[in-house]
């Protein structure tokens, strides 16, 4: 391009955002996405402001919103499991998706997808990208602020553990489960509660599905005993809910193999499966790669870094109720951290073999780090020649199928295997419009804005007494949303078909097809196969092959960002 | 002191600055919150030890230096918005700061030239502006219905819009004749409000004429033939 057109182009750029054919990238990590398609006609492009189109009678008609929409999110780049990477904009009706594609109105422009009435909100996309709300689905929600920090950080749906600072892994108690569900009522965010499978027999089980969980945990430290799961496994496929594992990390009374044999062909949610989270040590990561065993990982393992090893030891005796002076706590607790297995787990994830990212939120991991942790990951193997400037612009290797399985992680494979897709999980006509749209320069780091239910609940929010919203202190904070009644409407109480619960304001809904998803049905993963670990825990396999990654040294998405 | 939230904010700010002063002097890089921070006290307290607005736009250009920063950080100091207490009052500064990294998270990357308006065909006609003060005229705007006081050929006008990127417009200094292409709304072609002249289907039998006499009517000046 000539000088001139290049001006031009990056005007261009600058006013509507990326065009088809267009590379991004992603944050300061090395992935550059191109961009596959776009809805928009040139020269008809919606735009908002002054002088601009989105009018009466010229982009917008002047209909009643059941006849266009009530928020349209307009010319955003969707990066989508499901949907791909398309520009495009987003028309929500009541609180769902209801239409995709070109927005604008039909009398006076062509193809019009989503219909733009004259009262529409309309929420400017350009330069934004908008992926599907997060799904965190191991949240220890020790402390209330969990809540505020998971939603500043882009994620929508939380599978919670407890709801205050006390040991639970899992709640059954169906008084306390009616507390909690209405104490996370006050955040426009869907949470889960699991019930804990620590019963040996079916009683304790009832009594959480009339409590309204969503699922159960089975966690070593309150009984992951051989009787515990297969109870818990017959219980959960009578009554369609999902099982969240944590395996016994002593192999006090089975080995991986054991567990295994008593899980049979029944779905298993296997959490942190590279171990130091918990599980049998030092093999539980070979439950991943089976079509049964719906694989996570919690995220201070992933991006794995120079320091992932030296900080866990610490965390296991701090989380799990050891004690420091106890010589064999401290043993025990270093017999889960392994670099090897870790070190297989990030390539395990770029592989496909492993579906799942998750914090495990104040109980080894962080609330807000999951979409931060999980693309740094996606940048450790993509191709740095971009930053050193050694391939030309259009041999630029494009990580579109990367971005695009590490999207899966965090949004619609979690969905999946916890039974919440006919509700959230992507950008997909008649979800919940529970929407992220991230700058293209801090994606997956920094959201701009945290779209819940339809309406910004949490985004960058500035001085309250200045003349425009985004005077310093920009902070990431409570929108609208996050007030008065509609906190409670905008989020949704996952829960079973038993549940006795009510919600005051708040919609439940129950969890669905958790005992049929298999691994092999995970989006843009499905990769499966054998996954070994030698006894010592030094070498990982992968139908026999090698799998391991270096450790980084330095993390994208990180120290440019955060103070 | 009584502090209001917005001054609880600048409270913020500063601590964030002496966060940032503090790694700088020891040689550290800063990040982007970190600069921001330095930028936006730069201002406000240039603003409170009596500088002018522009005056205090420099001191926020000039708060850090390209060596300062973390590579990748230069090009995400734009736009940083920040209110002083100036002499006069409270005032809103803008600040960028001018970035020579080429190292630039988010970037766009285009190889070749995206066309900005569409491939529709297109007329020419003359536009004269015959009132005493500016009018200008946006892409989606029916071109027909536009001022009265604009005169061209209205007929030729009639379904016709502005062949420009979407979201500019054109200016029609008084007493000057501008050349302007126009293009075929598109879609359903129906036209509801706007001047109220057409508010129906442009195409209907009929249509057109009754637009025209209305037009003529309501003293819409026009060029064309009649």
């Amino acid at each position: 391009m000539t000088p001139e057109e290049l001006r031009d182009a990056q005007q261009d750029i600058a006013v509507h955002g990326a065009r088809k054919g267009d590379f991004v990238r992603l944050g300061d990590t090395d992935l550059v996405i191109r961009v596959e398609n776009d809805d928009r006609e040139t020269g008809n492009e919606l735009q908002i402001g002054f002088g601009k189109n989105a009018r009466d009678g010229m982009g917008m008609r002047s209909v009643r919103s059941s006849e266009s929409c009530d928020v349209v999110i307009t010319n955003v780049l969707v990066i989508d499991a499901l949907l791909g990477i398309r520009v495009t904009s987003i028309g929500i009706r009541n609180g769902r998706i209801s239409a995709i594609g070109r927005a604008g109105n039909p009398d006076t422009m062509n193809n019009i997808d989503v219909v733009v009435g004259s009262g529409s909100v309309i929420i400017p996309g350009e330069g934004l990208i908008a992926t599907a709300g997060g799904i965190d689905t191991h949240v220890h929600a020790m402390t209330p602020r969990v809540c505020d920090s998971a939603l500043s950080s882009g994620v929508t749906t939380v599978i919670a553990q407890e709801f205050g600072s006390f040991w639970g892994v899992g709640i059954s108690s169906s008084w306390a489960l009616q507390q909690g569900h209405n104490m996370f009522a006050h955040w426009p965010l869907n949470v889960g509660i699991l019930g804990r499978a620590a019963g040996s027999t079916r009683d304790p089980l009832l009594e959480g599905l009339e409590g309204g969980v969503c699922g159960f945990k089975i966690h070593e430290d309150t009984g992951a005993h051989p009787r515990t799961l297969d109870t818990t496994l017959t219980f959960a496929d009578e009554y369609d809910v999902a099982i969240a594992l944590h395996t016994d990390g002593l192999n006090e009374m089975s080995s991986v193999a054991d567990t295994l044999n008593v899980i049979g062909d029944r779905a298993v949610h296997a959490y942190h499966v590279e171990g130091c989270g918990g599980g049998h040590a030092p093999d539980v990561l070979t439950m991943a790669g089976r079509d049964n065993i719906l694989a996570s990982s919690t995220n201070p393992t992933l991006a794995y870094g120079i320091n992932a090893a030296d900080e866990h030891v610490a965390m296991i005796i701090s989380a799990h109720g050891m004690n420091p002076e106890l010589p064999s706590d401290v043993e025990i607790a270093h017999r889960r951290v392994r670099q090897a297995t870790m070190a297989a787990e990030n390539r395990l994830h770029d592989m496909g073999v492993i579906p799942v990212t998750s914090s495990d939120a104040l109980g080894m991991g962080r609330a807000d780090d999951t979409w931060r942790k999980t693309f740094a990951m996606a940048s450790m193997f993509a191709d740095h020649s971009i930053l050193d400037g050694s391939v030309a612009p259009d041999e630029i290797a494009v990580s579109n199928e990367r971005v695009l399985r590490h999207v899966a992680k965090i949004t619609i494979n979690p969905a999946l295997v916890h039974g919440l897709s006919h509700e959230v999980g992507a950008i997909k006509v008649g979800l919940l419009a529970d929407i992220v749209l991230w700058p293209y320069a801090s994606f997956a780091s920094k959201p701009n804005m945290v779209i819940k239910g339809g309406l910004p609940a949490y985004g960058v929010v500035g001085d309250p007494g200045a003349t425009v919203s985004n005077a310093q202190p920009l902070v990431i904070g409570p929108q609208f949303g996050a007030y008065g009644a509609s906190a409670q409407e905008l989020g949704v109480h996952f829960s079973n078909g038993l549940s006795q619960v009510v919600v005051a304001g708040r919609r439940s809904v129950p969890v669905q097809n958790t005992r049929t998803v298999r691994g092999s049905d995970m989006v843009r993963h499905g990769i499966l196969g054998e996954v070994q670990v030698d006894p010592t825990g030094h070498t990982v396999t992968f139908n026999d092959q090698i799998v391991s990654s270096d450790a980084i040294t330095h993390s994208p998405l990180t120290r440019t960002f955060l103070i | 002191m009584e502090l209001t939230p917005s001054e609880q904010d600048r409270l913020l700010i500063f601590t964030a600055a002496q966060l940032a002063q503090s790694r700088r002097a020891r040689g550290v890089k800063l990040n982007a919150p970190e600069a921001t921070a330095l930028i936006a006290h730069a201002v406000i307290e240039a603003a409170r030890d009596g500088a002018s607005h522009a005056q205090a736009l420099v001191a926020g250009q000039t708060a850090v230096t390209e060596t300062e920063l973390l590579p990748g950080v230069g090009s995400l100091l734009t736009g940083i918005a920040v209110e002083g207490v100036f002499d006069d009052g409270r005032r809103l500064v803008v600040v960028d700061f001018a970035s020579t990294d080429t190292n630039i998270p988010g970037e766009v990357i285009r190889l070749e030239v995206a066309p900005q308006v569409s491939t529709a065909k297109t007329i020419d006609i003359i536009v004269r502006n015959e009132s005493t003060i500016g009018i200008s005229v946006t892409t989606h705007m029916h071109f027909f219905e536009v001022n009265p006081r604009l005169k061209f050929d209205r007929a030729a006008a009639y379904g016709m819009r502005l062949h420009i990127p979407a979201g500019e417009h054109v200016d029609f200094p008084p007493g000057q004749d501008v050349s302007v292409e126009l293009e075929a709304i598109g879609g359903n072609r129906v036209l509801i409000g706007f001047a109220g002249l057409v508010d129906g289907p442009l195409d209907a039998p009929g249509a057109k004429e009754q637009a025209l006499a209305k037009a003529r009517e309501w003293g819409y000046l026009d060029g064309g033939q009649s």
